[in-house]
């Protein structure tokens, strides 16, 4: 009869067993502190991967977010501008068909026509609005798109071109930003500039006031139409800003299922570190302390 | 021949073997904490009896020799196992540092690579503006920044890696020296049939040092122990060792050679063979992705700003510094060539307020920039490749130690010193000894008696 001989020295089973103990011990402090399991790439190799291309994507969808804000306040801007250019049409249709009326007295048309000119600056002004130091009538070009000259048919000459921007504010999706002054103030099928000043020339000749008037309602109406693509573009961007939350709650769900710290079972086994290391602290002091040489006299 | 004073030396045998079998037990005692000690045990044999007549005497004991219990094979395993464990170590622990500077978080290529596209993002909406050129042009310089720093880091650990190397090469022939000269003197006493039981198990624990370091396999014949590489490279026959040397390689690494012969590629166990892993293989491929990755990206990002105009209407340059036509130190030598926010290539047209560019320098997010991939796909996989190294092989390092570990334990229960028995053994030959001490007495009794037969 022999017992099976088993290693007499088991300290180095013990110590190892320890030292994993306390390194899963490490592992589930530091998820819980960290609030993520990923917290080196060889922690979930795929997992890193993909929360790589999580975290582009949401940081993608705040930029997206940060160039609608600043847009935004251009469309505003835009917009209002629009509104008193269409309020200052509004009251050279008024001031012609009071100078078409036949009592007025030459001097009477020319306080109208005086009137005419303070309102065709005003329109240049607004032509020349600008936000944050950019003109946004005035294409892609930076200088001050119109000036008063009197060498060309309607009194003011656009010195900005027809170019436009684009910003993209989500995959694929890019909005236009400005309309050329070209195409809202200068437009050949409703020339604001040039209704005017044909009504200011007829009001001094005293005739063709009608059809001078009929002119600045046109231009009225265009002006008026080009407010609505300030409106669909707010529009747009209101839905786009809706979408990219969406898209960023989806994206923060992602990246915690993929990486976030599932904390019940992290404490768990924080738990269940410890008392495996109590227990083994405890084997270990109990181990090898007598042999049979204590009790031999 | 069974006379009292046969019966005298029967007892003085009886005495001397106990002495010896005790002298083993205190040897096993007094190295019960020395690493790679085996125990020993007393072979006691009967001594050649005396025939007389019809009656055969026996003639006492003989202590014969003093074994070792050990287990050759068993040996060789933990040998082998511990190549394997010395190897995993060395590499893990390599590659562990260098997926430091691959964790996701704000400094890592990754999100550089996002906060350049983000900066750009910000130019759209207002492209003559000097700020947000100037926020794009810092970006960019922090993106090249952590290319290089990253791929530094990365030629830094490799350097370090190589002064291991150079390391472990001097503990190598330090061990093979020291190896060799136990081979002398354990054949020397086994050509004189003594035990060399205290030098085999001093060897065997050189060996495994040794084994931590290189691969070594053992050839056992009769003029000694013969330790080989495992391609055949011999470190140490029988009294005679062969030191391995360094010689810096044209690549600026050092390259091992044992006599005369270039023997790199071929360690691929123990710790130089996964020092050389990381050195050779997993660390200049990590270096090369890197390079084409920052390679493929500057290319990308300078072809699109070729194709604009800057806020001086003028046509567009390079963004950054052109890359090597190879693609090698790419990473390494990645930098901004603009230094002037306005000569950021933003107009498409030239008119300054256009941004049509920023555009076309925003789509190479999306676009294909090495091996097929967009430079985001291209990192995330790198992540991955340096992930699952450290991964896989913390994984098998995991095993290999368990392995060890039992074949320690399996060692031990062959080999190792257990105070109980040898309490229980020193309580035996204390007690023979007694006896036979107590036999001299009762002789010496009986001898007076005889001495005295006769007297008045």
């Amino acid at each position: 009869m022999s017992a099976i001989r088993v290693n007499p020295n088991p300290t180095a089973d013990l110590l190892a067993a320890l030292a994993q103990n306390q390194q899963q011990q490490q592992i589930a402090l530091l998820q819980l502190a960290s609030g993520t399991k990923i917290n080196a790439p060889s922690d979930d190799p795929a997992g890193a991967a993909v929360l790589t291309q999580i975290h582009d994507r949401s940081s993608q969808a705040d930029s997206f977010q940060r160039s609608m804000s600043s847009i935004t306040g251009q469309f505003q801007t835009a917009d209002s501008t629009l509104n008193s250019a269409v309020l200052a049409l509004q009251r050279a249709i008024t001031l012609g068909v009071q100078g078409a009326t036949g009592t007025l007295s030459d001097s009477d048309r020319a306080a109208v026509a005086a009137e005419l000119k303070g309102l065709r600056d005003q329109l240049i002004s607004l032509g020349n609005v600008t936000y944050q130091g950019q003109f946004i009538f005035a294409g892609t070009s930076q200088t001050q798109p119109f000036v008063a000259d009197s060498s060309v048919s309607s009194g003011v000459r656009y010195d900005g071109n027809a170019g436009v921007n684009k910003v993209t504010v989500g995959n694929g999706f890019a909005l236009q930003v400005n309309q050329p002054g070209s195409d809202v103030f200068n437009a050949p099928a409703a020339n604001v500039f040039q209704s005017i000043n044909d009504l200011i020339n007829a009001l001094g000749a005293n005739s063709g006031i009608d059809t001078a008037v009929v002119g600045v309602r046109k231009a009225f109406d265009f002006v008026t139409s080009q407010r609505v693509f300030y409106g669909n573009a707010l529009n747009q961007i209101d839905s786009q800003q809706t979408f990219l939350n969406t898209e960023k709650l989806n994206l923060s769900q992602q990246e915690n299922t993929i990486g976030g710290t599932d904390l019940a079972a992290s404490a768990s086994q924080l738990v269940n570190a410890q008392t495996a290391r109590n227990a083994g602290l405890a084997a270990m002091g109990r181990s090898p302390q007598t042999s049979l040489f204590d009790f031999l006299k | 021949m069974s006379g009292l004073f046969g019966t005298l030396s029967i007892a003085l045998s009886a005495l001397e073997a106990s002495q010896g079998a005790l002298a083993s037990t205190t040897n096993n005692v007094a190295n019960v904490n020395t690493p790679g000690f085996s125990r020993q045990r007393p072979v006691l044999v009967e001594n050649s009896p005396v025939v007389q007549g019809q009656l055969t005497f026996g003639t006492g004991v003989t202590l014969q020799q003093i074994e070792s219990l050990r287990d050759p094979i068993l040996q060789m395993r933990i040998q082998e196992e511990t190549q394997h464990q010395g190897q995993l170590d060395a590499f893990v622990s390599a590659m562990q540092q260098a997926q430091v500077m691959f964790a996701s978080s704000s400094g890592d290529i990754g999100s550089q690579i996002s906060k350049f596209f983000s900066s750009l993002s910000q130019l759209s909406t207002n492209p003559a503006n000097l700020a947000l050129r100037q926020g794009v042009l810092t970006a960019a310089a922090n993106l090249a920044s952590t290319f290089r720093n990253t791929a530094s880091n990365l030629t830094q650990q490799r350097s370090n890696l190589d002064l291991s190397v150079t390391q472990a090469i001097q503990q190598v022939n330090l061990l093979t020296k020291r190896i060799a000269g136990l081979n002398s003197q354990i054949s020397g006493m086994q050509g004189l049939n003594q035990d060399a039981s205290a030098f085999i198990d001093q060897r065997d624990v050189l060996i495994g040092q040794l084994s931590s370091l290189v691969d070594v396999s053992q050839i056992h014949s009769d003029n000694g122990l013969t330790l080989t590489t495992s391609n055949g490279t011999a470190l140490v026959a029988g009294g005679q060792s062969f030191a391995l040397n360094t010689q810096t390689d044209i690549s600026g690494v050092q390259h091992i050679f044992a006599q005369g012969k270039d023997i790199t590629g071929n360690l691929t166990s123990g710790q130089l063979g996964g020092l050389l892993q990381a050195r050779d293989q997993n660390i200049p491929t990590l270096l090369s992705n890197l390079d084409t990755l920052a390679a493929g990206f500057a290319t990308s990002v300078n072809t699109a700003h070729r194709s604009g105009f800057d806020l001086n209407g003028a046509a567009g340059g390079d963004f950054f510094v052109a890359p090597p036509i190879s693609g090698v130190g790419a990473a390494a030598s990645m930098a901004v060539q603009i230094t002037d926010p306005a000569l950021i290539a933003a107009s498409s047209d030239g008119s300054p307020g256009s941004n049509g560019n920023v555009n076309v320098l925003s789509a190479v997010h999306d676009q294909v920039v090495a091996s097929g991939q967009t430079a985001t796909e291209y990192y995330a996989n790198l992540v991955f490749g340096v992930g699952s190294n450290v991964s896989n092989g913390s994984a098998e390092l995991s095993s290999s130690q368990l392995i060890l570990r039992q074949l320690q334990d399996q060692r031990g229960s062959v080999s190792g010193v257990s105070l109980d028995e040898e309490a229980a053994n020193m309580v035996q030959y204390q007690r023979a000894y007694d006896a036979a001490a107590r036999v001299v007495t009762t002789v010496n009794q009986m001898l007076d008696t005889v001495i005295n037969m006769g007297r008045p």
